[in-house]
C-alpha cells in the first residue's frame, strides 16, 4: 500500500529542548496509534505532520507534497487538537459551519456537512447552545465534528479521549473505528494504552522524542526477543504440565495462578513454547482449556520499551 | 501562467471573503465588542451632558460644530481610535495564540496571509462602524439646533473619513506588533500614549514619524481656543501626501505582518 504520510529524519527542537529526533516513518491508510507518555513528542509529531510547526531537520510530506505552508493540502486533512480551546461565544452549529466556510463551501453545502458531522457525534440536539455551556465530553465530540465535517481523507486526532468519562470514551472510540473501513488514514495519539489498543493494533511508540518501535502489536512483541513473555494456561493438571515445562531451556519461570487450574509460564521463545504445548498435552493426557498471553498488550510492550 | 495567476488571485480573494465573513460575525457577537461599544459611546454621553447643560445655562452657548471639532481630536483622534486599533489590531494574531484557537485556522485550505488580512479587515470594519456611530450621534446631538445647515455634514463626512483612515492605519501597525510580540498591548500603550502624543509636537521632520501627524494634516488648521494646542502642527504635510503616507504605512505593516504570520511558528504555552 502506498504511504500517505512520509517523514524523513524529522527533528524538532524548542530552543534547547528536544521535541522530536530523527523520525523516519511511512504511514499507510488505516488507523495508526501514536503512543507515548506525556511529553514524549506525540503532539510535536502530529503538529509537524499537520504543518503547524516546521521541522529543524528533515522533511514531512503528505501525498508526496511538503506540508509546511502548503495550505491546499488542508482540504484533505482534518485535525482534532489536544487543547480544550474553542471560540466559546459561538454555538456548536456556528463553530462547525464557520470553520466549513474556510473550506470555501457554499451555504447549502456547509449546512449539509455540519448537520451530518453533528449527527455523527450526536450533538444535533445541542447544536444551538453556546460552546461554553457544553460539557467536556460534548466539547471533545465537537472538536471531532469539526475535524471530520469536510470529509477529509486524513484525520489526525491528538489525545481525543482526554478527560472523557468511560461512556464518552466508548462513543469516541466507536466513532474513530467507524472511519477505519472507509479507506481513510487516521492517526490517534494517546498516553493511555488500553484506549489505543481498543482502536488499532498498528502503533508507533514514541519516547523522549524518539521512535521506540512501530508496527503491529504482535510484530513489536516479536522484536523484543529478549523480553520474556508470560503465557497463561488453564488445564486439567497444571502441576504435571509445569514439571514438564521446567526442563526446557526457553522456560524461565513457572508459577501457579490464583485462578483455578491455571499455570503462568514465562518464556523467552514464544514460538518454541507454543509448538511444545500440543505434544506435552497429548503425552501426559492433559486437557488444555485455554491459552492466553496476559502481557501481550500495549502496556507490557510499552513498559518494557521505556525500561520500567 | 496568466491563467494560473488569475486562478490564484481569485482563490485568494475568495478566501479573504470567507475569513472576513467568519470574523466579522464572530467579532460582532463577542463580549469585547460590547465593552468597546460602551467605551465608544462615551463621547455621545459627554455630548449629551454638554447639550443639556447648554439648555439650562444662561450663558451664550458655544457653537456645536466647534465642540464637535474639538471632540473629534481630543476624544477620537488622540484616544478612542488608538484604543480601538490597539485592542483589535494586536488581537488579530495574539487572541488566536493565547486562546489556542490558531490550530483551527491554520489547518484550513486558506493562505495564512489571507487569514490575517481577512481578520484584520473584519476587525477594522467593526471598529470603523463603532466609531462612525459614536461620531455621528455626537454630531447630531451637538448640532441639534443647526441640523438644516447642510455644510456641516461635509465636516461630519471629513471627520469620519479621517478617523477611518486612522483606524485602518493604526490597526495595521498593531496587527504587525501583535504578530511579532507577546506583550503587544504594553508596547502598544507606550506607542499610542507616549510616542504618538509626543513626537507629533517635535519640530522639523521628526513629527513625520507619528501617524497622528498625517491624520492631523487632513484636518483644518485650528482656530484659537481652549483646545487649539492639541491641533498644534508645525509643518503639516499636504493632504494628498498625508493620505498616501497613511496608505503606505498600512500596506507596509500589513505586508510585514503577513510575512511574519506565514513563516513564524506559534507555540502555545501550557
Amino acid at each position: 500500500m502506498k504511504p500517505i504520510i512520509e517523514t524523513q529524519h524529522l527533528s524538532k527542537w524548542y530552543g534547547n529542548v528536544l521535541g522530536l529526533s530523527d523520525v523516519t516513518l511511512e504511514i499507510e491508510p488505516g488507523i495508526t496509534g501514536i503512543l507515548g507518555p506525556n511529553g514524549a513528542g506525540k503532539s510535536t509529531f502530529l503538529k509537524l505532520i499537520t504543518g503547524q510547526i516546521k521541522p529543524n531537520i528533515g522533511t514531512c510530506s503528505i501525498k508526496g507534497k511538503r506540508i509546511w505552508n502548503n495550505y491546499p493540502l488542508f482540504s484533505f486533512i482534518g485535525f482534532c487538537p489536544e487543547q480544550d480551546a474553542f471560540f466559546d461565544e459561538l454555538t456548536g452549529w456556528q463553530f462547525v459551519t464557520g470553520l466549513l466556510r474556510l473550506h470555501h463551501y457554499s451555504s447549502a453545502e456547509r449546512e449539509d456537512k455540519a448537520q451530518k458531522a453533528l449527527e455523527i457525534v450526536e450533538l444535533v440536539e445541542d447544536k444551538d447552545r453556546v460552546i461554553k455551556s457544553y460539557s467536556r465530553g460534548m466539547r471533545q465530540r465537537l472538536k471531532f465534528a469539526q475535524a471530520i465535517a469536510h470529509d477529509p481523507e486524513i484525520i489526525v486526532l491528538d489525545e481525543p479521549l482526554n478527560g472523557l468519562d468511560p461512556l464518552g470514551r466508548r462513543k469516541i472510540i466507536r466513532l474513530i473505528k467507524s472511519y477505519k473501513g472507509e479507506g481513510r488514514t487516521i492517526m490517534v495519539s494517546s498516553h493511555v494504552l488500553p484506549e489505543i489498543e481498543a482502536m488499532t493494533k498498528r502503533i508507533i511508540l514514541i519516547h523522549q522524542g524518539k521512535i521506540f518501535a512501530q508496527g503491529d502489536i504482535h510484530y513489536i512483541r516479536d522484536l523484543i526477543e529478549t523480553h520474556p513473555h508470560i503465557i497463561s494456561i488453564k488445564c486439567s493438571d497444571p502441576r504435571r504440565l509445569a514439571s514438564n515445562f521446567i526442563q526446557e531451556e526457553f522456560v524461565l519461570n513457572v508459577k501457579f495462578s490464583s485462578a483455578e487450574k491455571t499455570l503462568l509460564v514465562e518464556t523467552n521463545n514464544r514460538d518454541k513454547f507454543f509448538s511444545l504445548i500440543p505434544s506435552l498435552s497429548v503425552k501426559n493426557n492433559i486437557e488444555v482449556e485455554e491459552i492466553t498471553s496476559p502481557d501481550d498488550n500495549l502496556q507490557a510492550v510499552f513498559d518494557y520499551l521505556v525500561g520500567k | 501562467m496568466v491563467q494560473d495567476s488569475k486562478e490564484k488571485l481569485s482563490f485568494f480573494l475568495s478566501s479573504l471573503k470567507d475569513v472576513y465573513t467568519f470574523f466579522f460575525f464572530m467579532g460582532k457577537k463577542s463580549k469585547k465588542m460590547k465593552i468597546f461599544f460602551l467605551i465608544s459611546i462615551l463621547p455621545v454621553v459627554i455630548a449629551l451632558i454638554i447639550k443639556i447643560n447648554q439648555f439650562f445655562s444662561d450663558r451664550t452657548p458655544i457653537q456645536g460644530i466647534y465642540i464637535f471639532n474639538n471632540m473629534t481630536v481630543v476624544m477620537y483622534l488622540q484616544f478612542l481610535i488608538l484604543l480601538l486599533a490597539l485592542f483589535y489590531g494586536t488581537s488579530v494574531c495574539s487572541e488566536e495564540v493565547e486562546g489556542k484557537t490558531l490550530t483551527y485556522l491554520t489547518t484550513r485550505p486558506v493562505a495564512k496571509s489571507a487569514m490575517l488580512i481577512g481578520k484584520y479587515a473584519a476587525y477594522t470594519s467593526l471598529i470603523i462602524i463603532l466609531t462612525t456611530i459614536g461620531v455621528t450621534l455626537s454630531f447630531f446631538i451637538l448640532n441639534l439646533n443647526d441640523l438644516l445647515n447642510f455644510s456641516l455634514y461635509k465636516i461630519l463626512l471629513r471627520d469620519v473619513v479621517v478617523l477611518s483612515l486612522g483606524l485602518i492605519c493604526y490597526t495595521s501597525f498593531f496587527t504587525f506588533i501583535g504578530t511579532i510580540m507577546k506583550k503587544s498591548i504594553l508596547f502598544g500603550l507606550i506607542f499610542s500614549f507616549g510616542w504618538e502624543n509626543v513626537i507629533q509636537y517635535f519640530p522639523g521632520s521628526t513629527q513625520r514619524f507619528a501617524i497622528a501627524h498625517y491624520l492631523k494634516s487632513l484636518l483644518p488648521a485650528p482656530k484659537t481656543g481652549r483646545f487649539s494646542f492639541l491641533m498644534f502642527r508645525l509643518e503639516p504635510s499636504p493632504p494628498l501626501l498625508a493620505v498616501f503616507m497613511l496608505l503606505l504605512i498600512t500596506g507596509v505593516f500589513l505586508g510585514l505582518a503577513c510575512v511574519l504570520f506565514s513563516w513564524k511558528e506559534y507555540i502555545f504555552e501550557d
